[in-house]
């Protein structure tokens, strides 16, 4: 277990690096850091001065040992946009996009896998087209015109819910809905199918043609079985959902990771955009390794692997 | 189906816990908290980093300049300066008045006025009113209340300038002379306007609060406790929070939105003017390729001719938006209306443009960067009567980048004036010769237009602006489109008075 | 709990004996497609709106970029104050809603087939090499998966398009190179089956060139999967480019696209809210449609997957 566990781990260290890799190359090239400081305004004389104060003239790869020798010793760098080191501007906007990705987890689970057992259980019936077709279509709506229409419903016509900010639980049960609902496809057809694989497996029809059957069955046996690969795919959606939530903060104006990267990139401020690239990627590293740990603990086959 | 007591048990509360925190709290007269939404992000709290139209509201509200500029007669009046005296053209003398605290209780003296404008005067790059204070030689504290600023040349701007940019700061606030710290007030500020910052989370929330030692300022003593302003985003969501009583005013909204919000009775639509205006200039001097159709004045007066600027005005601007027809704001010092005139004539264009040499019209790269309905507006215009235009819709950073590369022959441009009521604050940047605006490649508009900046004779320099201003429209250096007009929501418990130069003074608004 | 059993012995019988009877797969085929109204109903839809974009200058009543100020937001035919002449209004700048919805098609349409293509032959040709050659290749090719699985996609699109600058060809391209995961993993165990198997060492041993089994034996094969991961991944990349739009980073006016008219539209969305519906409406059943018939080609193609 030690040897896996020191394998997997040296692997995701190795995925973040070449990341944030591909991510300091691909800002670089794609924008002048020297422009973006200097602002709209500025003249020429001031972006080349900017250029030099800020090293910004030399070879990338110097830059990169720099920033990266910089990161190991825990500084994140200097916002230009913010005014503020990166760390701390990241470290303030977390905890909120983290609430909302743990909700949104919770939102998910709450209706998938509710749902896509049932659908499993009644194969084919009402409830499973229902469960099914509601899945395509839900594939199929634009997060962003849900967030619209929530707010319309939920918060100027029946002003039930506030419509932006994050200053009370209330202010998240939108945007978790929202957010959580774009997951809910693809773990409730896992669920369904896990649980149709499992059902149809010898040894849960041996347990049925002995007489053992029922909820008990399903509870012990079955669900424990197909929820495995759920529970997994959940600790990578985790994972997106911290960097996917842009859209969402942007509409229920929440002020978390993701307000952070849209401004940061309107606002040309490649260090904060850098960091955030490398801290997703790193947390997504995160969540994979973790979830394989969990799944090898759970099922010892896969240590061998 | 029958559900276990256990399951009540544990989900009621739930439901009671979520409605009970639902319950939105409303912003209202009731606990004399204005709360208003900026779309841009309010991201530190010191007006000397930035220069942005909201930092200017939320600095109005926290800080005090020397002067004043009256809101209605847009006179310079004293303001931290008790008076002041013009030694001789290049000397100010100031006095200052003795009953000004900051919000931390300590008092004002010219210790903190020499302070402040010594830290603006020193190199430092990453200030951005180090330019608006270019003309300023030096400043001297000659007593304990009095100041002594003395200039590099004449400027007739410098009491407006000192108005306007300079927000006096605590001595010894950001440090001393080579150790500066300029982030020392970002996220909190002791400032000494008519309210003080009681919290900040940047690119979220700021409160305000009345400060109750206030002086007694020309601004007024201000109405309302406390103020809030949110950042939201999505304009959407703006008017969501507007509709459902959450927010009490919004300001930039566009003339439909406001329009139609106003005609359901939630919010109160208000109209004014702004000083900003809207231009094209046109490469006359052949800066983005020689002898390019735009050198020739015939092509250059077809195209004025060829824009519907009214039907603009008239349908997609509203308010209080007017044509105009110099390169300036009618309000400003200086500006006349005593100029060429183009009427629009799409035929007379057409044939304008086959008389001057192309029956078969010519491309035209036409740049623009906000007001997109009316670019495309103008850019379909143009259309008509031939040209072949490519509207290059981009961020202001990428037309900026374009236009000092020499690549521009038109652009669809916007100026403020800084909120300044002179023809100065919107012909130095335009028309200097060194500045990649200037497209005319004509050294006698310069000489006209930066010339008023030589002399402090109202009259002459009224005289060097009209001699300026007609030349530019004789010889269709701009487009001259229109005057922008500001549209508010507000709710309809708010008494906001309308900025007569478009920027709004939020100290002044009261409850009904 | 008899119901969860019937169909998973049921079908399968019924199929079998009709094989051995008459049927030739291909027949057989034809037989589950019609059968599979999802597939119909997405497929005619999908046909449907290609024609409509290819020939979008002969369905629309007026030019998409011509503009009446006059005219400017009248609503669709069925409400109040709608005309025959525009017969889903008009939008901000007087422009027929309609024509620039049809217009609309195309560039959707451009966008999710393009990007779908750039991430296929991505994807495909990293996956058959891996796949086919194993070892060091495969080891590579996988270690470059992890990398790019763990990238936050949309961040990276935003933060790409946003400073490449926002053409519809950037925008195909950008998420077209981030979005090829699962052609490579599908056709990277395709690859590594069909290598495997009896007909492909054959035909190494009669010499057949590495390239000429690639393309003639192994591709083929992967046909069927690599369509169904298509059609999911146009439909993907539709709903990317509209997120995009939404967010101010996407393509740009006039240029007609679903995402940018919702974008557009959606300031107004409490007094027009037909500016924000239709395209939105639009973006739906295009999206649907695809996911369906993805859904549908899998079933039909492969019914041993069907759960």
């Amino acid at each position: 277990m030690l040897r896996y566990l020191l394998r997997r781990g040296f692997m995701a260290l190795l995925v973040a690096l070449t990341v944030s890799v591909a991510a300091f190359v691909l800002l670089n090239v794609a924008v002048d850091p020297a422009m973006a400081i200097a602002g709209e305004d500025a003249d020429l004389l001031l972006v080349e001065q900017i250029r030099e104060q800020y090293g910004f003239d030399r070879p990338i790869y110097v830059q990169y040992f720099e920033w990266l020798t910089r990161l190991f010793h825990g500084d994140f760098g200097e916002s230009y946009y913010w005014n503020k080191p990166v760390g701390e501007l990241i470290l303030s906007h977390a905890p909120v996009t983290l609430q909302l990705a743990l909700m949104a987890i919770f939102v998910t689970v709450v209706i998938s896998i509710p749902l896509g057992t049932l659908a499993a259980l009644k194969q084919n019936s009402l409830i499973d087209r229902i469960a099914l077709s509601t899945a395509v279509s839900a594939q199929a709506i634009p997060n962003f015109w849900l967030g619209l229409m929530m707010i319309i419903l939920f918060s100027v016509t029946w002003q039930i819910f506030p419509v932006s900010g994050d200053d009370t639980f209330a202010h998240f049960i939108l945007p978790s809905f929202v957010l959580g609902a774009s997951s809910v496809p693809a773990v409730m057809r896992l669920t369904r199918n896990g649980l149709l694989d499992v059902l149809s497996s010898d040894y849960i029809r041996t347990a049925r043609s002995k007489g053992f059957g029922g909820i008990r069955l399903l509870l012990q046996h079955a669900m424990r079985n197909a929820l495995l690969p759920v529970v997994s795919v959940l600790a990578v959606q985790l994972g997106q959902k911290l960097g996917g939530s842009v859209i969402t903060e942007s509409i229920f104006a929440i002020n978390g990771l993701g307000r952070l990267a849209l401004e940061s990139i309107l606002g040309g401020d490649i260090p904060t955009v850098q960091m955030l690239v490398f801290v997703f990627a790193l947390t997504f590293v995160i969540m994979t390794l973790l979830a394989d740990l969990l799944n090898a603990w759970l099922d010892p086959r896969l240590r061998l692997g | 189906m029958k559900i276990p007591i256990s399951t009540i048990k544990f989900v009621l509360p739930l439901v009671f816990l979520i409605v009970s925190t639902a319950t939105p709290v409303f912003a209202s007269k009731k606990d004399d908290t204005m709360v208003i939404a900026f779309t841009r992000e309010i991201l530190n709290l010191d007006y000397m980093q930035t220069t942005k139209r909201e930092y200017i509201m939320l600095s109005d509200l926290i800080d005090e300049t020397l002067f004043h500029v009256d809101t209605e007669t847009f006179e310079i009046k004293p303001n931290l300066a008790k008076s002041y005296t013009y030694v001789d053209d290049k000397t100010i003398d100031v006095v200052l008045r003795e009953d000004v605290t900051f919000h931390d209780g300590s008092k004002l003296t010219a210790d903190d006025v020499y302070y402040t404008y010594q830290y603006v005067i020193e190199d430092n790059m990453n200030k951005p009113h180090k330019t608006t204070v270019r003309w300023l030689k030096s400043v001297e504290k000659t007593g304990d209340f009095t100041v002594r600023f003395t200039l590099k040349t004449n400027y007739p701007l410098a009491l407006r300038d000192m108005a306007r940019r300079i927000r006096i700061r605590q001595n010894n606030i950001y440090g001393t002379t080579g150790n500066y710290d300029k982030n020392t007030q970002t996220t909190s500020l002791n400032g000494l306007g008519p309210y003080k910052v009681v919290s900040f989370d940047p690119g979220k929330v700021v409160v305000l609060e009345r400060y109750e030692n206030y002086y007694d300022s020309p601004k007024g003593r201000p109405a309302i406790k406390r103020i809030k302003i949110r950042s939201i985003p999505d304009l959407g969501t703006q008017q969501a929070e507007l509709m459902t009583g959450n927010i009490d005013w919004l300001y930039n909204v566009p003339m439909d939105i406001a329009r139609n919000m106003g005609s359901t009775g939630r919010a109160a639509h208000l109209e004014g003017p702004s000083l900003r205006v809207g231009f094209i200039p046109l490469d006359a001097g052949g800066v983005s390729g020689k002898d390019n159709p735009l050198t020739k004045v015939e092509v250059r007066r077809a195209i004025i001719h060829a824009i519907d600027r009214q039907g603009i005005v008239e349908n997609l601007v509203g308010g209080t938006s007017e044509v105009i027809h110099a390169a300036c704001h009618p309000i400003q010092f200086g500006c006349t209306d005593d100029v060429a005139k183009y009427e629009y004539d799409p035929e007379k264009a057409k044939k304008m443009i086959v008389d001057a040499g192309y029956p078969n019209g010519f491309p035209l790269d036409f740049w623009a960067y906000r007001e997109q309905q009316v670019s495309e507006a103008i850019a379909s215009d143009l259309t008509k009567v031939g040209i072949d235009v490519n509207l290059r819709y981009s961020k202001l950073s990428a037309l900026n980048k374009a236009r000092r590369a020499r690549e521009i022959p038109a652009y669809f441009g916007t100026w403020a004036s800084g909120g300044t009521a002179d023809v100065a604050a919107i012909a130095n940047v335009h028309w200097s010769i060194d500045s990649d605006r200037n497209l005319s490649g004509d050294p006698k508009v310069t000489e006209l237009m930066l010339g008023a900046e030589n002399t402090n004779v109202p009259g002459e320099r009224e005289e060097f602006y009209r001699k300026g201003l007609q030349l530019i429209s004789d010889q269709a250096y701009w487009v001259p489109l229109y005057a922008f007009t500001a549209n508010y929501l507000t709710s309809k418990d708010l008494i906001f008075p309308i900025p007569k130069d478009g920027l709004p003074r939020l100290y002044s608004t009261s409850w009904k | 709990m008899s119901s969860t059993e019937l169909p998973i012995s049921g079908t399968p019988l019924t199929l079998e004996t009709e094989t051995v009877t008459e049927l030739t797969p291909r027949q057989l085929l034809i037989r589950r497609i019609k059968g599979h109204k999802g597939l119909i109903i997405g497929f005619t839809v999908i046909i449907g709106l290609i024609i409509v974009g290819i020939f979008a200058p002969m369905f629309a009543p007026h030019d998409p970029y011509e503009q009446i100020l006059s005219k400017r937001l009248i609503p669709p035919v069925w409400s109040p104050g709608g005309t025959t002449e525009y017969l889903l209004g008009t939008d901000h700048l007087g422009r027929d809603y309609l024509s620039r919805l049809i217009y609309g098609t195309r560039i959707s349409l451009m966008i999710g087939y393009g990007a779908a293509t750039v991430g296929l032959f991505i994807g495909v040709s990293m996956g058959i090499c891996a796949g086919y050659f194993g070892g060091r290749v495969d080891q590579l090719i996988s270690y470059i998966l992890t990398c790019q699985l763990s990238l936050p996609g949309l961040l990276l699109t935003m933060t790409l398009v946003f400073f490449i600058g926002p053409s519809v060809y950037v925008v195909i391209g950008v998420i077209g190179v981030l979005h090829w995961t699962y052609y490579l993993v599908v056709s990277r165990s395709a690859a590594m089956q069909i290598r495997q198997m009896d007909y492909i060492a054959a035909a190494k041993s009669i010499g057949c060139s590495k390239f000429h089994i690639i393309r003639k034996e192994i591709l083929p094969n992967l046909m069927s999967q690599i369509i169904v991961i298509f059609t999911l991944e146009v439909g993907f990349a539709i709903l990317a480019e509209s997120a995009l739009s939404f967010l101010g980073i996407g393509i740009q006016a006039p240029t007609p696209s679903w995402g940018l008219m919702i974008a557009e539209g959606k300031v107004a969305m409490f007094f027009q809210p037909w500016l924000v519906i239709i395209p939105g409406a639009a973006l739906f059943v295009l999206v649907l449609a695809t996911n369906l018939m993805g859904d549908g080609i899998r079933d039909v193609t492969a019914p041993e997957n069907r759960n």
